[in-house]
């Protein structure tokens, strides 16, 4: 029986770099992804120390085109160990000293972090909805809505925040410091 | 008959420029990594995020066109448009080569 264990760890989106070196650490301890979530959870296999490289992609699709999408980046060697909410775990063994790599210029980069974008704008008219600024609740479980409300607006915050983290992070792609790996 | 904007595609990426290149004959997205870095002697990879982004771009601006599909991988070939946009690219080129080399050969 395969032994595994889990972790928490939360990583901010903008942090996708951190998350892989994280990842590739666990790798060469020999603890081997399996699956990570939403609630920052992410469940390992043990298993024998690897030289494993991690990258994370965004994407989202219908089922056909993601079927094409999964199937190249297998072509290529890169095997899909986890997805949720659009974000792609892959990985692939490193063998020799180049570390392979999916995205292998500045351009297609910018992409990846430009879907996140579009899909953070897409969710953004639903928390103003959710926030309903104008109707103050009261009633039996108003106290309850207000503090749903309270929660959320809280959240939006963070989500303002991490749209201007994005917004930065694409802005030093484009101007060409990519950021290397810190290996 | 019109000759169509191609400007706005000019210049090219390297990247960019391999795939027109390869995709001169159909192709799927597998072969044309092996074969750009087999033709670039190990210069350029391409990885295949970065591929899926050309391969979706390029055909929405008409430089490619998918023409079969076998098991899940989608075949592309250039178009009419492609090889103009390919073609200009390589003229230009040539130009900045020959005055390069010209300008260079006593260094």
């Amino acid at each position: 029986m395969t032994q595994t264990i889990t972790k928490y760890k939360w990583f901010w989106a903008w942090n996708d770099d951190k998350e892989e070196a994280w990842l590739e650490e666990m790798a060469s301890q020999g603890f081997h992804l399996i699956s990570a979530n939403f609630i920052a959870n992410y469940t390992f296999e043990v298993g024998e120390p690897k030289k494993m490289v991690y990258r994370l992609d965004f994407y989202f699709d219908d089922r056909k085109k993601y079927q094409e999408y999964i199937q190249l980046f297998a072509d290529a060697g890169w095997e899909l160990v986890s997805e949720f909410g659009g974000w792609q775990y892959f990985r692939t063994e490193q063998v020799g000293s180049t570390i392979p790599e999916i995205y292998t210029d500045k351009d297609s980069k910018l992409v990846k972090y430009q879907r996140l974008m579009l899909y953070l704008t897409i969710f953004l008219p639903i928390f103003f909805m959710m926030l309903n600024i104008n109707s103050p609740f009261t009633g039996p479980f108003g106290w309850l809505y207000n503090g749903v409300r309270i929660f959320m607006g809280l959240f939006f915050f963070v989500y303002a925040y991490a749209m201007v983290k994005l917004l930065q992070r694409i802005n030093t792609l484009k101007k060409g410091n990519s950021q290397t790996k810190k290996h | 008959m019109k000759t169509p904007n191609i400007d706005k595609f000019l210049p090219l990426t390297e990247t960019t420029s391999y795939i027109l290149l390869s995709l001169i004959e159909p192709l799927h997205g597998y072969a044309l990594m092996q074969q750009v870095e087999e033709i670039s002697d190990g210069l350029i990879t391409i990885g295949p995020g970065t591929l899926y982004t050309a391969f979706s771009t390029l055909e929405k601006a008409g430089l490619i066109t998918k023409v079969g599909e076998d098991n899940r991988r989608k075949i592309y070939q250039i178009t009419d448009k492609g090889l103009l946009v390919i073609k200009e690219h390589l003229r230009r080129t040539e130009i900045l080569v020959n005055f390069g080399h010209k300008k260079l050969q006593n260094f």
